[in-house]
């Protein structure tokens, strides 16, 4: 699970290009979306969805399963691990 | 009524956020060069800019420093020209179209891939709910751009006006046009340029902000007298236009102390300037700025900026003259003449406040 978390992080800072940022610097517990953590947006929920059916062949057609999914990136890691296709 | 260019800022292959070019122009030697970005920091948010492209951050970062040049807080309208729009994030969003089969496209890319993000972007950021367009028309986006805003202060819709010519030039846009004969082989120097023997011009990206108001301010760079576009004129059409600008101006050709052109080193395109300068005046001096700022869609909006610095400044430094050697000293009146591929042309007057 550590290092599917590690890789998510990677690939979360790159799509949705956090400058200056590295895996260390996100929590794996914080929240993603609201006023802490993260700080992520609506445009950046759906970058994170293209990364997922991209990189994991998983579709998240359900928005309500997305709040969920993207709580955190353990949450995140945890869904890809059980959903993941490719 | 008067109309003023209140204050103007650039982002380009020169040094960006100053006209450091007035006094001491980098000499490009490449036929393809990227501006020389400016830290961005204090114009735009870390979380907001990364998801902006170079051409909207250089295109925010300029309107912002015209705004605080010209001492305004807000702008009544927001009016950009721009040939190709953020053409870098438009080639990102059609290669993923192509690479995954249109699948995983990601929206950042294609939010930005638009031509009128640019204005909007900038409205965003500057919470600008005032008049609001982009114009697109090739190498006259930015003429039509000045014109609209100079005839809505005629009219008296606004009072002032943030108008910009933002372009970028990718590699592979650089590598495409290249293949058509827009630019030059081998190296460059502004001599090449100013022999004018070969076909092709050398490349540069556009980052340009003027704020254009009715009120003079204390430091109001010069008058925006008059804006023409003209389609696929005919010489005596040319000509007629010019005269009748300088009629309505109540000049005379020989008010005018300076004819900037947008001569660019291309044989074929540079012949109708000459002939252009011909027809108005022998003895007219001609100045010059591609041969600092380099060629592209939206290159007249370093005219503008250049002649209006020369203005406010009071000299027409000998390194923009095209045909004479010695520094045009307190000019007052420019006429500014550009076309585009000899189909779209402009020309813009300018005088001294």
């Amino acid at each position: 699970m550590e290092e599917l978390i590690l890789e998510l992080k990677k690939e979360i800072i790159e799509v949705l290009n956090l400058e200056g940022m590295t895996p260390d610097d996100i929590d794996n517990d914080a929240p993603m979306f609201g006023d802490e953590g993260l700080a992520l947006d609506s445009i950046d929920a759906l970058e994170l969805i293209v990364l997922l059916e991209k990189n994991y062949g998983i579709k998240l057609a359900n928005a309500a399963a997305g709040k969920e999914v993207f709580k955190s990136v353990r949450t995140m890691a945890e869904y890809v691990s059980k959903n993941r296709t490719k | 009524m008067d109309i003023f260019i209140q204050s103007a800022a650039q982002i380009s292959i020169q040094n960006p956020l100053c006209d450091d070019w007035f006094e001491n122009p980098i000499a490009h030697t490449e036929g393809y060069n990227r501006s020389i970005e400016p830290d961005y920091k204090p114009f735009i948010n870390p979380m907001a800019a990364r998801r902006m492209g170079k051409l909207i951050k250089r295109a925010i970062a300029t309107s912002i420093s015209a705004k605080q040049s010209a001492g305004l807080e807000q702008v009544d309208a927001i009016i950009t020209g721009t040939g190709l729009g953020c053409i870098e994030n438009t080639e990102k969003f059609l290669s993923a179209m192509v690479n995954e089969g249109e699948q995983f496209l990601q929206p950042t890319y294609f939010m930005q891939s638009t031509h009128n993000t640019i204005s909007s972007q900038i409205a965003l950021n500057q919470k600008c709910n005032g008049y609001n367009c982009t114009y697109s028309h090739r190498g006259t986006s930015f003429e039509s751009g000045l014109s609209d805003a100079l005839q809505q202060m005629l009219l008296g819709r606004i009072n002032n006006a943030l108008v910009g010519g933002h372009d970028e030039m990718t590699p592979d846009y650089y590598n495409m046009l290249g293949k058509i004969g827009y630019w030059k082989q081998g190296e460059l120097s502004e001599q090449i340029l100013r022999q004018s023997s070969s076909k092709g011009s050398f490349a540069g990206e556009t980052s340009v902000a003027l704020i254009v108001g009715t009120n003079k301010t204390e430091h109001a760079l010069c008058k925006l007298r008059d804006v023409d576009l003209l389609y696929k004129p005919s010489e005596t059409a040319l000509q007629d236009a010019v005269q009748r600008m300088l009629q309505q101006n109540n000049l005379q050709p020989s008010d005018i102390d300076a004819l900037m052109l947008g001569l660019s080193g291309d044989c074929e395109y540079d012949a109708i300037y000459t002939n252009f300068a011909n027809a108005f005046g022998k003895n007219t001096p001609i100045a010059w700025y591609k041969h600092i700022f380099g060629e592209s869609f939206t290159a007249p909006a370093f005219g503008v900026y250049a002649a209006a610095t020369c203005l406010a400044k009071e000299s027409v430094p000998s390194h923009l003259l095209h045909n004479q050697k010695n520094e045009v000293k307190s000019p007052r009146n420019i006429l500014l003449y550009n076309h585009f591929q000899n189909i779209d042309h402009s020309l813009i007057l300018l005088s001294k406040c």
